[in-house]
């Protein structure tokens, strides 16, 4: 056991590893002043050094305490008040203290709880703000023509609708973009594109860098202005409001999160992790949808389309398809949203 | 000393972990990483890997973790910056394409990196790991190899995954002392066998029901939209599939590769090990592990990541070939923490299986 002589003097029993070993020998430290040695039972002195130059490696659990001679020499030990006797108190002390099995550590239990709700209520949607924010515009314009690539590469065809059809489109597409505020506008690149989706039906899409899609069946499904005019200010929304880049930064953070937080976990939870959050992200994608509706039929209205256009799309929409239970969809019933609609334009 | 010069007496691995203790360890880790917004993820990080390290004894003497958090916190930040550059880039068609085939020439030099890090990090009693595998040898293993035997419906992975564990194995070695794999092919066809067997046979149970469904209304793609009942069916039955089917699967098959793996290692020629790990309570294990973390919202990761581990120290033994207080070690070699973080960040798992 470890005594201690006065307040320079130290002794603490443990084992030593000569540098660069297998082979363990039962050893005591002894400290004195300034020096440091690792003495055998015969009474040898395995290794020497500055008691500076000892490197003392923090306290982990119930783990023995290790400390490394400068040159390669190994002293092991349990007694671990000796060693802090001899050494005081270090930051680590501190995280060790915090992370004993102690009523106290309800607390950091709490805070973490607290922490990693905060973390995921607000944290994430001012990291990928942040992240949008600094996103230079040439990487999301090239976001886009790589998506046009790649859609064009697997499920588009091209459009077939005839010169009139895409130039009423098009002169849509203007008016409303004339009716967005010249600083929002020189902000993204806008673009109607048109294709062929056999399976998304009637459909657009919007891309981060300004590139709206048209599908030909809604072009053809709802020659009428008014809807057209509700669906494309519907997709302006998502991209003034940024949410297509915001929603990639927000997985992207929870992937590393989940990946730098839990660490090496055991097998199946990370996959029940990543599963269980596709189902969250789908909330935020139904508020996205909510806020590019709102913005959407405020935007038709400025333009002099009737905003009643989008609901009659969401009408044919629920009796074609019907809907999905919500938590399950990443939009909101088409119900829901032409209520909401029929209560901001107050009919 | 208690375990010299008895050879042929297996000599049991043994984790002395406690849940508590463990547990407490790890919430300080998420406090302290959350509120230092993530930089102090690579010292918890170096917390965890010692905890386990130092807590896995073999004859009485432990293992340990050498990086440091500034190491490892270095890795994680150039990876990163890495990451993002490259697909911003990436993004752009032509550069993109380019920048994936130099990316495959970059994994493997990246791969041996990182399993140099890990090996000359990683120390039993006083005497480093080290690894002296060659980007070639990664390349034919982890690229190369696999990718062929898509060729043949992947009827020669075995074949591929031995290889890959010869290369790893046959390239460690503790000190000066090497480790040597060598099996036959037959253990990695019963795993690949057993593996299959068991996707077939959860198959037949969870997506059965539904293929009646889904053959009787072919060609009537409004069916799903007429019927939302139908498609919940269907999203349940895909899901019992991949988690009670595919993600078992794995879990049976590293179950056999490691018994194999273990039972044709030897160390320095003369050493040999030993593991028996079942299948089956590996499941079990795996299965109540995910429903307490999922049902404790991940409060009991910890007692679930001490349970396995105990599970493997109880199945793991040495079966020594003569003295273990000779192994001596060689000069540290040089090495960086990049290709240490891009394994963690890409989640490949290539440590030692132990």
């Amino acid at each position: 056991m470890a005594a201690t002589y006065g307040q320079t003097v130290h002794r603490v029993r443990g084992r030593a590893f000569p540098a660069g070993q297998s082979r363990s020998h039962p050893a005591e430290l002894r400290l004195d002043g300034s020096a440091a040695a690792v003495v055998l039972d015969d009474g040898s002195t395995l290794a020497g050094c500055d008691r500076t130059a000892l490197k003392v490696e923090p306290r982990l659990g119930a783990t023995p305490r290790r400390l490394v001679l400068p040159d390669g020499t190994l002293f092991e030990t349990e007694d671990h008040d000796a060693v802090d006797a001899a050494f005081g108190r270090s930051g680590w002390s501190v995280v060790h203290a915090a992370e004993r099995f102690h009523p106290r550590l309800v607390l950091v239990v709490a805070a973490v709880v607290a922490a990693a709700w905060a973390l995921w209520r607000f944290g994430l949607d001012l990291i990928a703000a942040a992240a949008v924010a600094m996103t230079p515009a040439p990487a999301v314009d090239a976001i886009d023509i790589g998506t046009l690539q790649t859609i064009d590469l697997s499920i588009a065809e091209p459009s077939t609708l005839d010169a009139e059809a895409r130039a009423s489109s098009e002169a849509i597409f203007a008016r409303l973009l004339g009716s967005l505020d010249p600083e929002v506008r020189a902000a993204h690149d806008f673009r109607l594109e048109f294709r062929d989706l056999p399976g998304l039906g009637p459909n657009a899409v919007a891309l981060p860098g300004g590139t709206v899609i048209l599908t030909d069946e809604l072009v053809t499904l709802f020659p009428d202005p008014d809807v057209q005019a509700g669906v494309l200010a519907h997709e302006i929304g998502h991209i003034v409001e940024q949410h297509g880049l915001h929603q990639l930064y927000r997985s992207l953070g929870i992937a590393v999160l989940v990946a730098l937080l839990a660490g090496d976990t055991v097998p199946l939870i990370e996959d029940i992790v990543l599963e269980g959050n596709v189902l969250l992200s789908l909330t935020f994608s139904r508020r996205s949808e909510a806020e590019a509706d709102t913005f959407g039929v405020d935007l038709a209205q400025r333009a002099g389309y009737d905003p009643a256009g989008l609901i009659r799309f969401f009408d044919y929409i629920e009796d074609t398809f019907g809907d999905a239970p919500s938590w399950l969809s990443s939009h909101p019933a088409s119900g829901e949203r032409s209520e909401a609609i029929r209560r901001q334009i107050g009919q | 000393m208690d375990y010299e010069n008895r050879p042929g007496r297996p000599v049991d691995f043994e984790f002395r972990g406690q849940t508590g203790e463990w547990f407490g360890i790890w919430m300080t880790n998420l406090l302290l990483s959350i509120v230092t917004i993530g930089i102090y993820s690579a010292w918890a990080k170096v917390r965890t890997k010692k905890y386990f390290y130092q807590n896995t004894y073999v004859a009485g003497r432990n293992f340990d973790y050498h990086a440091t958090g500034l190491q490892i916190l270095i890795g994680r930040i150039i990876v990163f910056v890495g990451i993002v550059v490259l697909s911003l880039v990436s993004a752009i068609p032509v550069v993109g394409l380019l920048i994936l085939i130099g990316l495959l020439l970059l994994v493997p030099w990246l791969l041996v990196r990182a399993l140099r890090f890990n090996a000359a990090m990683s120390s039993w009693a006083n005497v480093r790991f080290g690894f002296d595998g060659k980007p070639m040898g990664a390349f034919l293993t982890f690229l190369l190899y696999p990718f062929l035997t898509l060729f043949t419906l992947y009827a020669a992975f075995p074949f591929a995954d031995r290889a890959r564990r010869r290369y790893v194995m046959n390239n460690h070695r503790l000190g000066a002392a090497p480790f040597g794999f060598d099996a036959p092919i037959g253990g990695f066809y019963m795993a690949f066998l057993a593996a299959m067997g068991w996707v077939v046979l959860l198959a037949i149970l969870t997506l059965a029901p539904m293929v009646g469904t889904l053959l009787s209304n072919m060609g009537d793609p409004a069916a799903f939209e007429r019927d939302p009942q139908m498609a919940i069916r269907l999203m349940v039955g895909i899901y019992a599939f991949i988690f009670l089917g595919l993600l078992p699967a794995g879990v049976i098959y590293n179950a056999f590769i490691r018994n194999t793996v273990f039972n044709g290692t030897t160390l320095d020629g003369r050493h040999r090990f030993h593991s028996d790990v079942r299948p089956m309570a590996l499941i079990w294990i795996a299965v109540t592990n995910a429903l307490a973390v999922v049902l404790t919202l991940g409060l009991m990761l910890p007692w679930a990541q001490i349970r396995l581990a105990r599970y493997y120290a109880a199945h793991s033994r040495l079966i020594p070939g003569g003295s273990l207080d000779e192994f001596v070690g060689t000069l540290p070699a040089r090495t960086s923490a990049l290709g240490d973080a891009y394994a963690d960040i890409e989640g490949i798992d290539i440590g030692l299986p132990v």
